[in-house]
């Protein structure tokens, strides 16, 4: 049991020393302020509502009778009496002039707590809605920017790819003709070869005749002269 | 007529903390902030108020205790995903604020499981420091009838504290 006491102590203590932000923020102010003056808008009708049910109310006592009577007994009395111990009537242009300031400052009041809780109500009214306004218009905007943006980044993109397109083509023109080029030159120079090679073979069997007819001169005159000494 | 917005300045702050310590978020909070100011207005239409200040204070407690009840209500029927963000925390004893959060919690819904007369006069006289008189005069009941719905609802939380430790156990 004590036990429990304690934790309730505890847990009352560690509620009321929460750590509570400060507030309330201006947005729930706000809020209320525009709740309140709606229901002020309907201040009226409400009132109505209650009149009519006190007056049921009353309706219903069974006392009413008595009440009544009463009230007109209470009423001659106080009249009698009025009219007994009054020394004179009531000046009335007096009493409506001393009631006068205090009645037109009260419906000066009125009516200006009345104004400014209709203005706070359009002012929150008007800010909703230009503030969603905004929104919408800078939805608007960004939406027909990025399709703006979009056309142009595809016509660029478009007109990107044709130009590697081109060069791609280009490039594949140039290296075809290269090669073209380097075959033709390669078969030239294969012919010229073969020409050369042809050339210097001739030429070369030409010399080779001439040097054994050199060969086989030279060796008649060594056969000659060896022989000749050797006959004396 | 009265000037409102002077009144949500002069007494706001009360009723935002009042609301706050009871419900413990900002939304439930500027939710019962609002209803606590409409309430107001309905009673103002009623009866004249001699002290505002103890009016809302009252009037935001009852609000706050009705939420309460309502958010307990709906917590038994559906499934609240876990609120992780409130786990992050810059205080140097974790293991110490994660008892208080509990212990809090705790009471809150025991309150919200009192009759509504029992929770707001607990509440008034342990977390707003009001008097038996004062409690007795905005709940419109006498101080002596005051101190038995503070005894009842003391009886009554105890007694959850005490069923909810030997569940622990």
């Amino acid at each position: 049991m004590e036990e429990s006491e304690k934790m309730l102590e505890k847990a009352v203590e560690a509620l009321k020393n929460e750590q509570i932000p400060p507030g309330p923020p201006q947005k729930v102010i706000e809020s209320t302020m525009a709740k309140l003056a709606e229901n002020a808008g309907q201040a009226d009708t409400v009132k109505h509502k209650y009149r009519i049910l006190i007056l049921e109310g009353l309706r219903a006592t069974k006392s009413l009778t008595k009440i009544a009577a009463a009230a007109v007994l209470l009423i001659a009395a106080g009249y009698a009496a009025g009219r007994l111990s009054a020394p004179r009537a009531p000046d009335m242009e007096q009493i409506r002039a001393a009631l006068e300031p205090t009645i037109r400052q009260n419906l000066i009041d009125e009516t200006k707590q009345y104004m400014q809780l209709g203005l706070a109500n359009a002012y929150i009214r008007i800010k909703d809605e230009l503030s969603q306004q905004y929104r919408q218009d800078l939805g608007r905007v960004a939406l027909q920017s990025v399709a703006a943006s979009n056309a142009v980044t595809n016509e660029l993109l478009t007109e990107l790819i044709e130009s590697f397109n081109e060069a791609q083509n280009q490039d594949k023109q140039l290296v075809t003709a290269a090669l073209k080029q380097i075959e033709s030159r390669r078969l030239q120079d294969r012919t010229e070869l073969s020409d050369a090679l042809a050339t210097l073979a001739l030429q070369t069997e030409d010399e080779l005749v001439r040097t054994k007819q050199d060969m086989e001169q030279l060796w008649s005159y060594t056969q000659s002269d060896s022989i000749t000494p050797k006959m004396q | 007529m009265i000037d409102w917005q002077l009144i949500i300045k002069e007494h706001g702050s009360a009723v935002w903390q009042t609301a706050y310590r009871l419900l413990g978020n900002d939304a439930d909070a500027a939710d019962c902030f609002q209803e606590t100011f409409v309430s107001a207005l309905e009673f103002c239409r009623r009866q004249r108020v001699r002290n505002f200040s103890a009016l809302l204070t009252r009037l935001a407690t009852a609000r706050a205790i009705d939420q309460l009840r309502r958010r307990f209500r709906r917590s038994r029927s559906e499934t609240v995903p876990a609120d992780w963000a409130a786990l992050e925390s810059t205080n140097p004893c974790p293991a110490e604020q994660a008892q208080y959060k509990e212990l809090t919690d705790s009471l809150r819904e025991s309150l919200s499981k009192l009759p509504s007369q029992e929770a707001q006069a607990f509440c008034l006289r342990y977390l707003n420091d009001m008097s038996y008189q004062q409690i007795a005069n905005e709940l419109g009941i006498k101080a002596n009838a005051a101190g038995v719905l503070l005894h009842r609802a003391r009886a009554k939380l105890r007694e959850s504290f005490e069923l909810s430790m030997k569940e622990y156990k």
